[in-house]
C-alpha cells in the first residue's frame, strides 16, 4: 500500500461504527466513574495526570524522538544492512525498555532477596548481544548473497 | 485556518500502513480482551460480590489465568509500542476533525491510547514492584482498564469494516505487493514488533514456568529463589509481626456466630491434631507462582471440631497489626476443601517466618494475596 493510500477519503462509517460507540463510551464511564468514586485509592487527580500524561509523553516525546532516529538511521546504514538493522534496533529498543525498572532496581528491598533476584543487566546484555549476533548473521548472508 | 507545518503527510514511511495496522490492531484486540477478561475474573475473586463463589478446583486454575494475565500484557508492550508507531501520521492528520463521526472516533483515542499505555506502565512497574505514585495499583489499574476496554470497543467499531477488509483481501489489487524500499518492509517491521514481544514473553515466563527460568534474564521472580527454596512477597519484618509470631502466649482461636466450641489453641495443640498433607501453589498476583509441599491442619477439622455448620464461610486473621492483606475470607468451597490447611509445615521443615511462622492459611486455587500468613484467629460466619 502506498503512502498516499493513507489520506483517501475514508471510507463511510461501518454498520458497527455507533452501537460500538455508544457501547464503548457506557464501559469508559463505568470505569471513569469506578474511578472517581474510590477517590482515596485511585487518587483521580494524580491517575488521571497519569494516563493523560502517558499518552502526551508518547504522543509528543517517544514516538517523535523514534521517528527523528529512524529517519537519521536511514540516511547513515548502507543500504545492504538496513533491514536488520532497523529490525535489531526496533526489538533492542523495546526490550531495553521493557527491562528499565528491573535493570534500575526500583522495586529492591534489602530484607527481601527474593524480588528481583537476578542480574538484569548482566541479562539484558545477554539478550541484546544475541539480538545484534543475529542481525550482524543477516547482514552477512545479505553481502554474500548479493556478490555470488 | 493555517496548515501546521506537520501534518500526517510529513511521515514518509511507506510503513505506517493500513495492513500493518490491522494485524497488530487485530493482536493487541485479543491481548488487551485476554488481559481484561482475567483480570477481571482475579478482581472477582478478590472482592467476591453475592453471586460469584470462585470454585477450589481445580487447584491451579488461577496460577494459569493469572500467570496468563501478566504474560498477555508483557507480550502486548512491543505490540503497542509498533501500533502506535505504524498508525502516528493519524495523530497529525488535517484538518484535525473532518466529520462528526471523525470527531467521535478521535475523541475515543484519548481514553484509549492513555489507557492502554497506563494499563501496561503500571502492570511492568507492579511486577518489578516500583511504584513512582501516591494511588493505590490494584485498584486504578481495575478502573483505568475499563475505561481502557471501553475506547477499545469504541475503537474496533470504527476501525472494523476497513481491517477486515485489508486482512482478507490479502493482497489489495491497487497497490504494490509489498513496499519496495531500501530498508524494512510491512513484513520485516511485523516480524520485528512480534519478536520482541515473543522474546520478551520468553525471558520472564520463567517466573510461572519452571523449565524456562534458567532463560528468565528479566522474569521478576524465580520460582526457587526465597526462603526454604519458596519466594516471598510481604516478609514478617514488613508486616511488623515479628514479635507477635514468636511470642510463646500465641494461639489460634476459632470464633464467630457459627461457632457452638470455641476454641483456643496453642502450637503445640495444633501439631497434636491429625496432619495432612497438600501439594499446592502459591500463585501470585503478579503472574509469577511456585509450587510446594505443605502440611498442617484441614480447616475443616477445625470448624467441625469446634462445631461449624458445613457450607460455613470463615475470615481468616492474621497476626498483621494493618494491611489490605491481613485477613481474607473462605468461601463454602475453599473452607470445605480437603487441601486447604492451616499449614505448620513447608517441604517437612516448620514454616520460615517471612512464610508465616507459626501458622498460614494454604488452598487450592487462590491467589496468594489470599493465603494469610501468621494466621491468629478464624471468624466462622
Amino acid at each position: 500500500m502506498t503512502p498516499g493510500d493513507r489520506h483517501k477519503e475514508e471510507a463511510p462509517p461501518g454498520r458497527l461504527f455507533w452501537p460500538a460507540a455508544a457501547v464503548g463510551w457506557v464501559v469508559m464511564t463505568i470505569g471513569a466513574w469506578g474511578l472517581v468514586s474510590d477517590p482515596h485509592k485511585t487518587r483521580p487527580a494524580e491517575s488521571i495526570r497519569f494516563v493523560v500524561g502517558a499518552a502526551i509523553v508518547h504522543d509528543l516525546l517517544l514516538a517523535p524522538a523514534v521517528i527523528l532516529a529512524g529517519w537519521g538511521l536511514a540516511k547513515i546504514v548502507p543500504e545492504r544492512a538496513r533491514g536488520p538493522v532497523q529490525a535489531a534496533l526496533i526489538v533492542s529498543g523495546m526490550v531495553a525498555l521493557f527491562s528499565v525498572p528491573f535493570v534500575r532496581g526500583y522495586g529492591r528491598v534489602s530484607t527481601n532477596p527474593s524480588i528481583l533476584p537476578r542480574n538484569y543487566g548482566g541479562g539484558l546484555a545477554v539478550i541484546l548481544a544475541a539480538v545484534w549476533v543475529i542481525a550482524a548473521a543477516a547482514i552477512a548472508r545479505r553481502c554474500w548473497r548479493s556478490r555470488a | 485556518m493555517p496548515r501546521p507545518p506537520v501534518t500526517s503527510e510529513t511521515f514518509a514511511s511507506p510503513l505506517h500502513d493500513r495492513r500493518a495496522a490491522a494485524w497488530l490492531g487485530l493482536s493487541l484486540g485479543i491481548a488487551f480482551t485476554t488481559c481484561f477478561l482475567t483480570g477481571l475474573l482475579s478482581h472477582l475473586i478478590q472482592y467476591p460480590p453475592g453471586w460469584f463463589a470462585w470454585p477450589a478446583r481445580p487447584a491451579g486454575l488461577y496460577r494459569i489465568t493469572q500467570g496468563l494475565h501478566v504474560a498477555t500484557g508483557i507480550a502486548a508492550v512491543p505490540l503497542l509500542l509498533a501500533k502506535l508507531w505504524v498508525v502516528y501520521p493519524s495523530f497529525w492528520s488535517w484538518p484535525p476533525l473532518r466529520t462528526v463521526t471523525h470527531a467521535v472516533e478521535r475523541i475515543s483515542l484519548v481514553p484509549l491510547v492513555g489507557g492502554s499505555l497506563f494499563t501496561l506502565f503500571s502492570g511492568v512497574a507492579n511486577i518489578a514492584r516500583w511504584y513512582p505514585w501516591h494511588f493505590n495499583f490494584p485498584a486504578t489499574h481495575y478502573w483505568v482498564a475499563w475505561i481502557t476496554i471501553g475506547g477499545l470497543v469504541a475503537h474496533i467499531g470504527a476501525k472494523l469494516p476497513v481491517s477486515a477488509e485489508v486482512i482478507r483481501r490479502r493482497r489489495p489489487a491497487d497497490a504494490p505487493a509489498d513496499v519496495e524500499h531500501a530498508g524494512l518492509s510491512r513484513r520485516g517491521l511485523l516480524g520485528a514488533a512480534f519478536a520482541a514481544s515473543g522474546l520478551l514473553t520468553l525471558v520472564t515466563l520463567g517466573q510461572t514456568l519452571r523449565p524456562l527460568d534458567r532463560l528468565g534474564f528479566l522474569a521478576p521472580r524465580r520460582p526457587k529463589n526465597g526462603p526454604q527454596g519458596l519466594p516471598v512477597n510481604k516478609t514478617a519484618t514488613g508486616a511488623k509481626v515479628v514479635d507477635a509470631a514468636n511470642d510463646p502466649e500465641f494461639r489460634l482461636t476459632v470464633k464467630g456466630r457459627g461457632v457452638t466450641r470455641p476454641l483456643s489453641l496453642t502450637l503445640a495443640d495444633l501439631r497434636a491434631m491429625p496432619q495432612h498433607e497438600a501439594v499446592l501453589p502459591i500463585a501470585c498476583v503478579e503472574g509469577w507462582s511456585s509450587t510446594a509441599t505443605w502440611s498442617g491442619v484441614r480447616v475443616r477439622d477445625l470448624l467441625e471440631l469446634a462445631g461449624a455448620k458445613k457450607g460455613s464461610t470463615v475470615r481468616v486473621e492474621s497476626l498483621q497489626p494493618r494491611g489490605a492483606y491481613r485477613a481474607s475470607t473462605l468461601n463454602e468451597h475453599h473452607a470445605a476443601d480437603v487441601d486447604t490447611l492451616l499449614a505448620l509445615d513447608l517441604f517437612g521443615e516448620p514454616l520460615h517466618i517471612d512464610h508465616g511462622f507459626p501458622v498460614r492459611l494454604i488452598g487450592p486455587n487462590r491467589p496468594g494475596v489470599l493465603q494469610t500468613k501468621w494466621v491468629t484467629r478464624l471468624v466462622v460466619k
